[in-house]
């Protein structure tokens, strides 16, 4: 196990607790939500309580990045054997890729816990998921294992099919039945491209951090294809990338806001985690002969989805494929970052710390929006945005976070969206100029569409069926607050996110 | 620390305005302080000219520093707002405070962004400019006009920034670093691209052709905000950036003369539309395209001394025309100047306007006149075919000077009485001598020093006019005058004699924004609209397609039996299992298990697929949950 960085023999089971104890509580929410009179009678007491086992994770992971050396390789490794006649273990750590994702899925889903909905009556069920879910998806970015990956991977589709399922609205059960076949789909090639890495190396392994030193398919022409196909498959629908894309925004608009907020927030970055993690870690020549293709398909991806929102008269339509065109961001850095092209490190490295921080950017700021979306729909029961107006008026909390997070979406400066897309452009006007220019026309229209919504639902005048729209409530606020927060933290004083980030990326691209 | 805290200050006194109660004498009396703390400091900071680096990451440095240009601008600012935001303070009602504090960010910004030493701050200071921008235009957030006004503002400037984007992209993929002194280590090709953007992101931000059009639709603000971003912010950030750049840039052999081009264009179609339209604040706004065009050519003629000068003695005249404006507007209930003529009315008011009109029209010895002169010196030299452009453009700026100031405060009409009794308020009177006393502090610049003092501030050297360009500029605002006033004796001057269409189109930069609205902004719409059409129908050939498939799925299965269904799980359990060999050949009975339980696992979830069209999926997925769970138990169990 000698290519695990420093901190092996560290605090251990930290970061086993944040993925576990979630998932322990939600089996406890599940068994006794309905039995102990307490829960079953106070909705209000059972959120907070799973709220306060949600925000569990995000204490262990703070600690975790507090003593986070960023010496370049995994930290904090934690590994048991778990099946060794088959190379599967139990392994998770943390390095300068996962840490920043893990936190940030942490503090999704304590807003996302915490955030009012509608629980149909089935409080336990919906809390135990949310935990369930926050555990499984916490897992996968620690996850270091390849086995553990999957297991995570595909356990946490299951949770979120259920959430849209029976709580979202409208056609929910269509919704997330699409949603489930389509992504279980990208499961089927992601699952053989695992094998075929798997059969490749040797000795036998599902060890990340092995096979990343073995880079068993190197040179292994069709085959080394073949593996790369799998993973793109499985990586391109979670993202999604056009045109895999189309479970997207049924699967947004029929789910309740703080299941859309965790599913653009965390789950669209396990496609993104994926393509760094495995897609250019484990197969890096292979990636490069692709980067081109994937460059011009991350650039359609950001104008395709930027016109296509601009178009949309729905809120939430218009929020989910804004992120399609922000993963198009994510995808662009990395085929930058993975590109071969020789004395352009620096170029590579920036672009691949930008994709990074667009993840964890672009979770924060859809998350707010999507869970703005919920407080809107909460209110005035529809999606169309001609049907809003003025709202400032009645509104100002929600009006204030809502500029706040359009504008962060947008790209202004000062908040971490700007962060992340000044980097990416940085590093792929170096590797691709003509893509980039291509590119730089999705931030003019973002700029349309979002200043287009911000006047037709909140400022104008107020029509008379809205004069009793109540503002945000006390715990939204705060809940929205916090995700907002780090934003501007972010925007203004990006040092202690790079830091972390260029730990990992520096050492990624050879710089 | 002064490098920090400069741009920091109003952004804090913004803040703290925020948490006081909403009294026009308090808030404004803290705003004005604020803003005077920062001209200390700026004027301090000027003379010290400090620096400070700070990392955003091990690859990113970016760099705060007084320098340059960068030191009048500095001072400029503050020195401009202040009396604007006294007089905002006094005459706005309706959201005082938020006004006041937008006032204090935009300013914050535009500090910023003149004190950035690299391409990151500088395009952050850069945005947050045109961020505060939208957020003042749409003050009167209720009116849908002004909130499309402020989305058009800010969408046709960040069209612009793209070019900074690229820049500031292209510095760093040459030289490892944003700095704006790494342009010297760029190869010629990526200068030229540079080059470009940044041309790109000045055009857009001082309102050249063709993005012109948008300054008119920031007219929706108040009148203290037109103050203030015709003068010392927003579009001053567009010829800022040039001038500060421009030498470096040189080395394009294209870059002067587009700069130049762009420049005269809107410097004579700016002037076109300031002497037709007829609206007081329009007018206005068309001014100030064409001076900013001046400007541009200065830079382009290759004196960024002579811009300079330009720019700075511009914000003091164009601040003060725009509040003297305001005044007129407010007192009349209306901008046109059709029904204004306030000079008895309003006459002190009129005579502190008649200042800046002067100034507009650069007569001497009015510091405008100064640096018009050195302007005209410079095009002469670069080209004579500019040289005409700019005396040109010398004549339509002193009539359009001279119409604007005799119909909104010349002599009213006789035997017309004098009905409005308006009367200016302390703090408007105040704002407005204020300005137009720095308008003629200016003139100082004609001083033996004044030359010298010129050159080190804007780091460049200023040609000296010869006797006849001097002789002859000054020949053309005479006629310029003569002209005008002959025109307003005739009652002509407000139409000019021209037929009501062509004025009208001429007033609205000759079709520009009908043209760009049907060339430009409809396409992008239709092809979303179209994009979004096709993204649907997408969606739902793919649904219909999962649901096709699992009907002919079905129909398959129950006309071949189960063998086909088996057959795949079969096939998928042998693969499962090969694998498991392959990787060793012991045949432990825990991994025969976990393999035929995975399976197991999808032989259910085939059973069940064929119940997709029964509605009942979701036991699909219970059973998928539970079939993992037994997968997952038995490997466990196999440890």
């Amino acid at each position: 196990m000698s290519c695990y960085g420093a901190g092996e023999d560290d605090d251990p089971n930290v970061l086993s607790a944040a993925i576990f104890l979630p998932i322990v509580a939600a089996v406890l929410i599940f068994a006794l939500g309905h039995r102990l009179a307490w829960l079953a009678t106070s909705e209000r007491r059972l959120q907070s309580l799973a709220t306060l086992a949600a925000a569990i994770p995000l204490v262990l992971l703070a600690l975790a990045w507090l003593s986070f050396e960023g010496g370049g390789g995994f930290e904090q490794v934690e590994a048991l054997e778990w099946i060794p006649t088959l190379g599967v273990g139990y392994r998770v750590g943390i390095d300068g890729l996962s840490l920043p994702l893990a936190a940030m899925t942490a503090l999704i889903f304590v807003a996302a816990t915490v955030y009012p909905v509608d629980l149909r009556g089935r409080g336990p069920s919906y809390f135990a998921l949310m935990l369930f879910l926050e555990g499984a998806s916490i897992g996968l970015f620690l996850a270091l294992d390849l086995f553990l990956f999957f297991v995570f991977w595909d356990v946490s589709l299951v949770a979120m099919y259920f959430l849209i399922g029976a709580w979202g609205h409208g056609d929910a059960r269509r919704s997330a039945l699409k949603f489930f076949v389509y992504t279980f789909a990208g499961s089927l090639p992601l699952l053989l491209a695992i094998l075929g890495i798997y059969l490749a190396t040797d000795p036998r392994t599902f060890d990340m951090a092995q096979i990343i030193e073995q880079q068993p398919l190197a040179g292994a022409g069709l085959y080394a294809v073949l593996v790369f196909i799998g993973f793109f498959i499985g990586f391109a629908i979670k993202t999604p990338l056009v045109p895999f894309h189309t479970w997207l925004p049924p699967a947004h608009v029929d789910a309740p806001g703080p299941a859309s907020a965790v599913l653009a927030g965390v789950l669209l970055k396990m496609g993104t985690y994926g393509f760094v993690r495995i897609l250019m870690a484990m197969m890096p020549d292979t990636f490069a002969q692709f980067a081109f293709p994937l460059a011009v398909l991350a650039v359609v991806a950001i104008v395709y989805g930027s016109l296509v929102a601009l178009a949309q008269t729905n809120l939430k339509r218009l929020v989910a494929y804004t992120s399609i065109n922000h993963m198009g961001y994510v995808i662009l850095g990395l085929a930058v970052a993975g590109a071969a092209v020789s004395g352009q490190a620096e170029a590579q490295a920036i672009a691949l710390t930008g994709a990074t921080v667009e993840m964890v950017a672009h979770g924060l700021i859809t998350g707010s929006l999507f869970l703005i979306t919920g407080s809107i729909l909460a209110r005035g029961s529809t999606y169309e945005i001609t049907a809003y107006g003025g709202l400032l008026q009645r509104a100002p909390r929600l009006t204030g976070l809502t500029v706040l997070a359009a504008f962060a979406s947008l790209g202004l400066p000062g908040l971490a969206g700007f962060v992340a897309e000044i980097q990416v452009f940085a590093g792929t006007l170096a590797v691709y100029p003509w893509l980039a220019a291509i590119g730089l026309f999705g931030i003019v229209v973002t700029a349309a569409l979002f200043l287009r919504m911000l006047g037709a639902v909140f400022l104008g005048g107020l029509p008379e069926r809205w004069s009793e729209f109540r503002d945000l409530g006390r715990v939204e606020a705060f809940a929205l607050a916090g995700l907002l927060v780090f934003v501007v933290l972010i925007g203004v004083v990006p040092a202690w996110l790079l830091d972390v980030v260029d730990s990992f990326a520096g050492p990624f691209v050879g710089r | 620390m002064i490098a920090v805290i400069l741009p920091l200050l109003p952004v804090v006194g913004a803040g703290a305005l925020l948490l006081l109660r909403d009294r026009a004498r308090l808030v404004g009396v803290v705003a004005v302080a604020t803003l005077l703390l920062t001209l200390a400091l700026a004027t301090a900071g000027a003379v010290a000219q400090p620096s400070f680096s700070w990392a955003w990451s091990p690859m990113i440095q970016t760099r705060l520093a007084v320098e340059g240009f960068g030191r009048p601008m500095a001072v400029l600012v503050p020195l401009i707002a202040a009396p604007i935001v006294a007089y905002a303070a006094a005459t706005e009602d309706d959201g005082r405070r938020r006004l006041l504090a937008l006032l204090l960010a935009f300013v914050g910004a535009m500090l910023l962004l003149v004190s950035a030493a690299d391409f990151l701050t500088l395009l952050i200071g850069w945005e947050l400019v045109g961020f505060v921008s939208w957020a003042l235009i749409g003050h009167r957030w209720r009116d849908p006009d002004a909130v499309r006004s402020a989305a058009q503002a800010f969408v046709t400037t960040r069209v612009g920034d793209l070019g900074l984007f690229v820049a500031a992209g292209m510095t760093f993929a040459a030289t490892g670093s944003f700095a704006l002194t790494g342009l010297a280590e760029a190869d010629r090709g990526t200068l030229s691209v540079i080059a470009a953007g940044v041309l790109l992101a000045a055009a857009a931000k001082s309102a050249q052709l063709p993005f012109s059009p948008w300054l008119f639709a920031a007219m929706a603000g108040p009148t203290p905000v037109s103050a203030l971003l015709h003068s010392a912010t927003l579009v001053a950030a567009g010829a800022y950036l040039l001038i500060r750049l421009g030498p470096e840039l040189a080395a394009v052999t294209w870059f002067l003369p587009a700069v130049a081009a762009v420049g005269i264009s809107t410097a004579l179609a700016g002037g076109v539309v300031a002497l037709v339209q007829t609206d007081a604040k329009r007018a206005l706004a068309g001014s100030t395209s064409a001076q900013y065009g001046l400007m541009f050519v200065a830079v382009g003629a290759g004196s960024v001394a002579a811009a300079g000068a330009q720019l700075v003695t511009h914000a003091a005249f164009k601040s003060l025309l725009f509040l003297g404006a305001g005044v007129a507007v407010h007192a009349t209930g209306s901008g046109w100047l059709g029904g204004l003529r306030l000079g008895r009315a309003l006459p002190r008011v009129a005579l502190l306007s008649a200042v800046g009109a002067l100034a507009l029209a650069a007569v001497p010895p009015l510091g405008a006149a100064w640096s018009k002169e050195r302007i005209l010196a410079a095009t002469v030299e670069a080209s004579p075919w500019l040289g005409a452009g700019v005396l040109i453009a010398s004549l339509l700026t002193a009539l359009y000077a001279a119409r604007y100031q005799l119909l909104a405060f010349g002599p009213p009409e006789a035997g017309t009485t004098v009905a409005q009794r308006y009367r200016p308020g302390a703090a408007e009177l105040a704002s407005l001598t204020i300005l137009a006393s720095v308008t003629l502090l200016f003139s100082a610049v004609w001083l033996p020093d004044g030359e010298r003092f010129v050159a080190s501030m804007t780091e460049g050297a200023l040609e000296a006019g010869a006797a006849w360009e001097t002789a002859a500029s000054a020949a053309l605002i005479a006629v310029g005058f003569v002209l005008a006033w002959q025109l307003f004796r005739r009652r002509r001057l407000l139409t000019l004699g021209l037929p009501d269409r062509f004025q009208a189109a001429a007033a609205d930069w000759l079709g520009l924004p009908t043209a760009t609205h049907a060339m430009i902004v409809r396409p992008i719409e239709a092809l979303a609209l179209a994009l979004a059409r096709l993204d649907d129908r997408v969606i739902d050939a793919g649904v219909r397609g999962v649901a096709w498939l699992a009907r002919s799925l079905s129909a398959v299965l129950s006309i071949r039996g189960e063998w086909t269904f088996d057959g795949v799980v079969r096939g998928l359990a042998a693969l499962t299992l090969g694998t498991a060999r392959a990787s060793r050949a012991t045949d432990d009975l825990g991994v025969d298990a976990a393999v035929e339980a995975g399976a197991r696992g999808v032989g259910v979830a085939g059973e069940a697929s064929r119940r997709l069209q029964t509605g009942e999926s979701h036991h699909y997925f219970v059973i998928i949950a539970v079939g993992l769970a037994v997968m997952l138990g038995v490997l466990l169990w196999s440890r």
